[in-house]
């Protein structure tokens, strides 16, 4: 009777986590045509020299405002694997996420792109200004200098941008308007006018430990996202998400987690890679797919529901029965 | 009630029998061939899901069937019983006469008679006695109180107004790392502890109670570099680290919502919001007082340490605060 339950669990889980895995040494296959699969890239990180004159030269100047330089917290210079070439950032990470720029074949489409959909909120090169009658004045989006890839990719691929509206307190996850591919094109350009980390993040769920990504969650993430990843309020009409949501991917998870999109907090060298991943896994393997073996969940947003129901349904209906029992004809 | 119409005490009141023509039968009595069959059908009804549900748990079948069987066998069998005694039975309101509860006349008189008797040799007020057994009987009361107030736990002494929070305490996170100056980025937070309530057994790390639950500190960095909460505080946040005591100054809930852009810490019993940059002061909700702040600096090991303990009390207000 067990052995079933247990093979459901495993498909239910493992087979999302190989196809993200699978979908994730694809990707790297994309981002370097020339030198084949992301597997290969571990011997092209032996070629780099750890002597910092030759990092700079290989991988050029990259703002690192925006991590952490604690070893494997998304830090490419403290990163177990660091792959440059020709004052280029490829790719770095370790065993639990491989970080990638996209490749600079996606530039010119994304520079495109940027100034069709991007371009009249965050000005023509992105800083944020516009020049209108000789004066140089601020827009309504911010600038996107010196961001990284892994900020405009989970913008951009959660379709929080192009805003629905530019005046609402905060852009919600929608559905998007541009393709994945679009997504990292755009990040490309972005990221070619200063390059920047982090670089998108593509955790290798299939040794995550979620036990260990549920003890993070909790301590970490529950705050405002509550326990069961449901989402909730916070001030001045903004809102923690929801993650109960089976179209979030584990990339779009790791990015959130790494940047601190709009009021989420950063989380840098306080998480390592691996714990990233462990909690990536925790939430798109299990938050995701909510079982409620115990029935309704009532929206999983705690006592309130669940004491409305007992009040109005639970006691409302036992008044009706103890009348039924005690009227007389 | 008088004496004239006492009735003996063993006397029986008859239960009266409903009749047929008796004005409590309702009609469904009178007439209860659909009435039984209806509750038979229920009281099948109620043993068919009973089965099923046997069986969903036999089969491990999904629970939505398991308990949806369960609670409509056992509504079956409740609904059943109840229309059975509703409307194949009499209903009230039958009167029961009791029987007097007085004694005979003649045994009150023997009682009186015995008691005159007895008095003059056996009956008297005896004051030593009643003296030893109040005595006994306060002895036991004074022992009592002792567990009863020693189940009161110890006195909190000064341990409300103080924290473990020293001078040169380094702040760890929940595995016991230290916390140096490159661990958080512009926009970072994490809860610490003090150092010196962590325990490491068997390579666990565990904190005491008082660690997790009392010293509890929010320690975020902000954008713009060392800076100033309020005046008094210069140098107090190093680097634009800030930690503030996660004990809520309300009801003691962990403030542990924090939102990066407007800067707030946020508590999610009771929406009290905190500006981080300048102090804590309450922004909104029911909070009475700010956060305590908790300076900090750095170690020669370059950990971040508090340089002194918390300048107040943690957490909200109890009778004999003095600040």
């Amino acid at each position: 009777m067990r052995a079933p339950l247990r093979g459901r669990i495993r498909a239910q889980f493992l087979l999302p986590a190989g196809l993200l895995s699978v979908a994730a040494m694809a990707s790297l296959a994309v981002f370097f045509p020339g030198t084949g699969a992301g597997a290969s890239g571990h011997d092209d990180a032996s070629q780099v020299s750890t002597n910092p004159k030759d990092v700079l030269k290989a991988c050029g100047t990259v703002n690192t405002k925006g991590v952490s330089p604690t070893p494997n917290s998304g830090n490419p210079f403290t990163s177990t694997n660091l792959i440059c070439h020709g004052g280029n950032l490829f790719s770095y990470g370790n065993d639990s996420i491989t970080y990638a720029n996209p490749p600079s074949s996606f530039i010119e489409a994304g520079r495109q792109l940027f100034a069709q959909t991007c371009s009249s909120c965050h000005g023509n090169d992105a800083t944020g200004t516009m020049v209108v009658n000789g004066k140089t004045v601020a827009t309504i989006g911010p600038n996107l200098q010196g961001v990284g890839a892994a900020t405009v990719d989970f913008w951009v691929s959660t379709g929080r941008m192009p805003a629905a509206d530019v005046k609402a307190v905060e852009a919600e996850r929608k559905a998007t308007r541009l393709t994945p591919q679009q997504a990292l094109e755009i990040a490309a350009w972005v990221n070619s006018l200063d390059p920047a980390v982090p670089a998108v993040p593509f955790p290798h769920l299939q040794g995550a430990n979620q036990s260990v990504g549920a003890d993070l969650f909790s301590l970490n993430c529950a705050a405002c996202h509550t326990i069961e990843g449901s989402g909730d309020a916070l001030a001045f009409g903004t809102n923690a998400p929801s993650l109960q949501v089976r179209s979030i991917t584990a990339q779009q998870v790791a990015e959130a987690i790494r940047i601190g999109p709009a009021n989420m907090p950063r989380f840098s060298g306080n998480l390592s890679d691996a714990q990233v991943r462990d909690i990536v896994s925790y939430v798109t393997g299990r938050l995701e797919h909510p079982t409620n073996p115990g029935g309704f969940a009532l929206g999983g947003i705690g006592p309130v529901a669940e004491g409305f129901v007992a009040l109005l349904i639970g006691v409302g209906g036992l008044a009706l029965v103890c009348f039924w029992i005690g009227e007389r004809s | 009630m008088s004496d004239a119409d006492h009735q003996p005490s063993r006397t029986r009141v008859p239960m009266p029998i409903a009749a047929l023509s008796d004005p409590h039968m309702s009609d469904a009595a009178r007439h209860p061939k659909r009435v039984e069959a209806i509750i038979a059908l229920v009281f099948v009804l109620a043993m068919v899901f009973f089965g099923i549900s046997g069986a969903a748990y036999w089969q491990n079948w999904t629970v939505w069937i398991f308990g949806g069987a369960l609670g409509a066998g056992l509504f079956a069998l409740g609904f059943g019983v109840t229309a059975w005694g509703k409307y194949l039975m009499p209903q009230g309101p039958f009167v029961e006469e009791r029987h007097s509860l007085s004694s005979t006349p003649d045994e009150r008189d023997a009682m009186s008679a015995a008691l005159v008797e007895r008095t003059a040799v056996v009956v008297r007020r005896r004051k030593v006695l009643g003296g030893l057994f109040a005595g006994g009987a306060g002895i036991f009361g004074i022992v009592l109180a002792f567990p009863l107030l020693r189940s009161l736990g110890p006195a909190p002494g000064n341990e409300l107004d103080t924290s473990q929070w020293k001078a040169g305490t380094v702040l760890v996170d929940s595995n016991g790392k230290p916390v140096r100056r490159e661990t958080l980025v512009a926009g970072g937070i994490m809860t610490v502890y003090p150092r010196n309530q962590m325990r490491v057994e068997n390579g666990q790390v565990t904190f005491t109670d008082q660690g997790l639950a009392t010293d509890q500190t929010v320690l975020i960095r902000l954008p713009g570099g060392s800076f100033t909460t309020v005046p008094g505080r210069e140098g107090w946040s190093p680097d634009g680290y800030v930690a503030y005591s996660k004990v809520c100054t309300h009801l003691g809930c962990p403030v542990g919502l924090y939102e990066q852009e407007l800067e707030l810490l946020v508590c999610p019993c009771h929406q009290s919001m905190f500006n981080v940059r300048n102090g804590a002061v309450p922004q909104f909700g029911p909070a009475p007082r700010p956060l305590p702040q908790l300076p900090l600096g750095y170690n020669d090991q370059g950990y971040l340490i508090s340089t002194a303990p918390y300048d107040q009390p943690l957490g909200p207000g109890f009778f004999e605060r003095t600040t």
